[in-house]
């Protein structure tokens, strides 16, 4: 166990690490740093002041180096925009974000699993191909389409719900239900998928061969082996609670970590962008790992084949 | 006796098993120093149960692996390392006859195009030429003409491995490694494709090595039998000297496993303990937790191969167990 | 080379063909053969130019005589800047399928081929790319590069790689541990003839599903990010901006939004079910 979970650590520190030499290398490939961070119009002296606090004539190993232990120590560089330091910007707005992204997530788990479950049971069946067909249509619609249709129709039309800005709770009530018909879609036909694949393993068979209740089967044997790979999926979404609401933030005008994104890319303030990467990154690191832990919990056989690796 | 063709020198192999975190590593030694000798035109078989190292020994005398320690010399020149172009050139004197065919064929082409593609690979023969080879070929080991463009899995097993034969032979290879290759068909079709095996060594004077845990097969086409046991040879002698009168302990056992028509299984020695396992390799001989001949001594020394005759074993008290046998 | 599949006789493709929704995927077919056409002939369908504005005619709703799709407030119309984004849209995402598959596939079997510290490198961009919400990526390279066709076509590119790496890795080592791969290996044959004419044709029929499941989800990607206004410049125009273009006039002229997304639905959802069909029929091993 200790070597998995050392394993499982060194993965999350590469990972992290390979994002920061992406930014860096992102970073060197796009121009004069100096000039991208400040922009071109600033000043000869605070330009030099940049290089050298940046030490951008010393060889590029070294640069390397400076550059991961500013990082370390959480200095991410102030944004251009209005001058204060970048990791603020991005920390005040990830409640707004997780005010969205946690009830959707809430939904998707469960909404999308039981439907999945439910469909696996019943396969062949209306409620399976009507499972089906929600889930093929959840994930088709891109979010962009499914809230602007949404607006038009609680909003513009019907007049029932406002369509941005962020002061009431009925807020965020378009913004989650857009963000979660996709995750249901996905998580629902994952289960279902997960779930036919483990009752048609041998043990199932057993199980039903010895006379165990059909109830027991499904709730002792099957669900228990099917929540390895669905757990991963929930993982994923869950490491993507400060990330996924790109599109959605911006459709209606919600003031989080995604707009932030877009606003800070339009304007290219690189040193927001360049720390809503990280931040993000090791959000998504930490909740893999995470995953990874509850595998071993789930699955005791894991733990000696990831050893193993 | 004819001159060798391959000869093996002090074989080892080991393997590296359960990588921890750490990098801490476990060897398993699979082959633990084999000198063998293979004949011009005769049939060596090896025999052995799984886990005794007979198809690593068979992929080293083939030059597919390469051994941790010894030497493989074919036609006296020693092997090149895998996947060099000498490797490569040298593919189209050995060959091997795989235990699974369709595991062996690729399911997507022709069998035609299979049995032609060793001519491709060494640019042997093209067009109307390879086409002629090609009909040679498959009647020599009986396939039908309009089988030609079937897929393998249209075939039957023993068509299957009848293409891996002629694939196997499109080189006109001396030398043939044939690693378990009827241990996958029904006993019926077996017999068939020993007989073409055997068959086609008389017609073309072919050089074989058979592996084997089936020793009624190996009885039936083998010139000479080493018999293995963890990774080391226990005795090798002439088929019919082997068979008729074993001595090692555990070829007495094997052999009397054998059923006898008429006779049923009288006499059979029923081994006792563990199978072998060669991450656990006991001390001393390898087979002494097991033999009824054993004592304190076959715990402490590690019996080499000698000489007796016609034969070689390798037993620290052959001549207790001979004494029982007689 | 994948055709032998679709020749090779197996018993019951056309009974449980004929069972299963034959009628959606003939009709997700047509969908998708109406799109490529529309594509390829852009120029010959487009009523007017793209950037023809028509200041009489502004904002001109559906199903207006000459503009069937109606305008946008310059007057531009909407049917011509539809087939024009399709167009862009289909060629980024189907380059970009292309270039993911490509160098997916070719990373995986260079993994498998030299194992140790080669594949060790593929995996660890692989997990890395996996780990990293791809939109995230994308949005961080545009903010450092500014954006412009070639750079969205090479970033779409990288959409979905280490898939195709995995699989081609896995299916390559399968292969080559004790099966046909190994096989012809041992008739002395070159690693070229080994991936090209023996592996690629048989991991061929799984990465073609791959490709019509990641196809789909790169439109979406492509859109998403020129709906933000940060992926298709103008003048150019895609599926996504005029989506995020429409948003504007939602409530004065909401056709500008409805037809691009109903292209952008009926596409991917045709494409996702066709490939799903094609997964059951060609690969039922993978899930």
């Amino acid at each position: 166990m200790l070597n998995f979970l050392l394993s499982r650590l060194a993965r999350a520190f590469l990972t992290i690490m390979l994002v920061m030499t992406f930014a860096f290398v992102v970073l060197r490939l796009s121009g004069d740093p100096a000039m991208v961070m400040l922009g071109p119009d600033a000043p000869k002296d605070a330009v030099d002041a940049f290089r050298a606090r940046w030490g951008l004539n010393d060889p590029i190993w070294q640069q390397y180096l400076a550059y991961l232990t500013q990082i370390l120590t959480f200095d991410f560089g102030v944004s251009m925009r209005d001058q204060s330091p970048a990791i603020d910007l991005v920390l005040e707005r990830i409640p707004a974000t997780l005010a969205l992204t946690i009830p959707a997530l809430i939904l998707k788990v469960g909404i999308g699993i039981p439907a999945g479950v439910y469909a696996a049971l019943h396969r062949e069946s209306i409620a399976d191909r009507g499972v089906i067909m929600m889930s093929i249509f959840g994930f088709t619609i891109p979010s962009f389409v499914l809230g602007l249709v949404l607006v038009l129709i609680f909003a513009v039309t019907l007049d029932w719900l406002p369509s941005g800005g962020q002061d009431t709770w009925r807020h965020a009530i378009l913004p989650i239900a857009t963000m979660s018909v996709g995750g249901i879609g996905i998580l629902a036909r994952f289960s279902r998928s997960a779930m036919i694949e483990v009752l048609g393993q041998p043990y199932i068979r057993t199980a039903m061969a010895k006379g165990l209740p059909w109830r027991d089967v499904v709730w002792k044997h099957a669900l228990r082996n099917a929540a390895v790979p669905i757990v991963t999926l929930v993982g994923f979404m869950v490491g993507a609670l400060i990330a996924g609401a790109v599109v959605v933030e911006s459709i209606f005008s919600w003031p989080g970590v995604g707009r932030l994104i877009v606003v800070s890319v339009s304007n290219r303030d690189l040193a927001v962008v360049q720390c809503l990467l990280l931040v993000i990154a090791s959000s998504m690191v930490i909740a893999n790992l995470f995953v990874d832990l509850a595998y071993g919990l789930l699955d005791p056989r894991l733990r000696h084949k990831s050893a193993a690796h | 006796m004819t001159a060798p063709l391959l000869q093996a020198r002090g074989l080892v192999q080991e393997y590296a098993t359960a990588r921890s975190f750490f990098g801490k590593t476990s060897t398993v030694r699979a082959v633990d120093g084999i000198d063998l000798t293979v004949r011009q035109g005769e049939i060596l078989g090896i025999v052995g149960e799984s886990g005794s190292g007979k198809s690593t020994l068979g992929r080293m005398l083939l030059g597919l692996e390469t051994p941790a320690g010894g030497e493989v010399l074919y036609q006296g020149a020693p092997m090149p390392a895998p996947r060099t172009d000498a490797w490569r050139k040298l593919r189209a004197q050995m060959q091997l006859i795989f235990q699974d065919p369709l595991a062996a064929l690729d399911r997507r082409m022709t069998i035609a195009a299979q049995i032609a593609e060793p001519l491709e690979i060494h640019g042997i023969a093209k067009g109307a030429e390879a086409a002629e080879r090609l009909a040679a070929l498959m009647a020599r080991v009986g396939l039908r003409r309009d089988q030609a463009d079937r897929y393998p899995h249209e075939l039957s097993g023993g068509q299957r491995q009848r293409v891996v034969i002629a694939r196997a032979l499109a080189t006109n290879p001396g030398f043939l490694v044939c690693d378990e290759p009827v241990s996958a068909l029904d006993v019926s079709i077996q017999a068939q494709v020993v007989n073409l095996l055997r068959d086609l060594q008389e017609q073309e004077g072919l050089t074989m090595v058979f592996i084997s845990h089936d020793l009624k097969v190996v009885r039936n086409i083998c010139d000479r039998v080493a018999v293995m046991y963890l990774g080391r040879v226990v005795e090798e002698a002439p088929s019919d000297l082997l068979f008729a009168d074993p001595r090692h302990p555990y070829t007495r056992a094997l052999v009397s496993s054998i059923p006898k028509p008429g006779q049923g299984l009288h006499g059979r020695i029923i081994l006792q303990g563990e199978p072998p396992n060669p991450a656990a390799r006991p001390a001393g001989c390898a087979f002494h937790p097991r033999c009824a001949f054993a004592d304190r001594g076959c715990a402490a020394r590690v019996p080499e191969l000698q000489h007796d005759g016609r034969r070689q074993i390798a037993c620290l008290k052959p001549d207790a167990a001979a004494a029982t046998a007689a | 080379m994948t055709d032998a599949t679709l020749t090779a006789p197996r018993p019951g493709i056309i009974t449980r063909m004929r069972l299963k929704m034959p009628f959606l995927v003939v009709l997700s077919s047509g969908w998708i053969i109406a799109m490529v056409l529309v594509a390829i002939f852009a120029d010959l369908l487009r009523p007017y130019e793209i950037t023809q504005m028509n200041l009489s005619a502004r904002l001109v709703p559906m199903g207006t005589p000459g503009h069937l799709l109606g305008t946008d407030e310059l007057g531009r119309d909407m049917l011509s800047r539809l087939i024009q984004s399709i167009r862009v849209s289909l060629v980024i995402a189907f380059g970009a399928t292309i270039l993911s598959a490509l160098f997916g596939t070719t990373l995986g079997f260079l993994a498998a081929q030299f194992r140790g510290w080669v594949e060790h490198v593929v995996m660890a961009l692989a997990d890395f790319q996996a780990a990293l919400p791809f939109m995230i990526m994308s949005l961080a390279v545009l903010a450092f590069f500014g954006s412009s066709m070639v750079l969205l076509v090479c970033l779409m590119g990288f959409y979905g790689w280490e898939r195709y790496a995995r699989i081609a890795r896995g299916l390559a080592i399968s292969a080559s541990a004790q099966g046909y791969a190994a096989a012809v290996v041992q008739l002395g044959a070159k690693p070229s003839r080994v991936y090209l004419r023996h592996i690629l044709p048989n991991v061929a029929s799984t990465l073609i599903v791959s490709m019509t499941l990641t196809f789909p989800e790169i439109i979406l990607m492509e859109s998403g990010l020129s709906f933000l206004g940060l992926g298709v410049q103008p003048p150019q125009t895609s599926l996504g901006n005029l989506v995020g273009f429409g948003r504007e006039y939602l409530t004065r002229a909401p056709w500008i939004m409805l037809a691009p997304s109903v292209v952008i639905v009926l596409t991917t959802l045709s494409i996702s079910l066709l490939g799903d069909w094609l997964r059951d029929r060609l690969d039922p091993t993978i899930r």
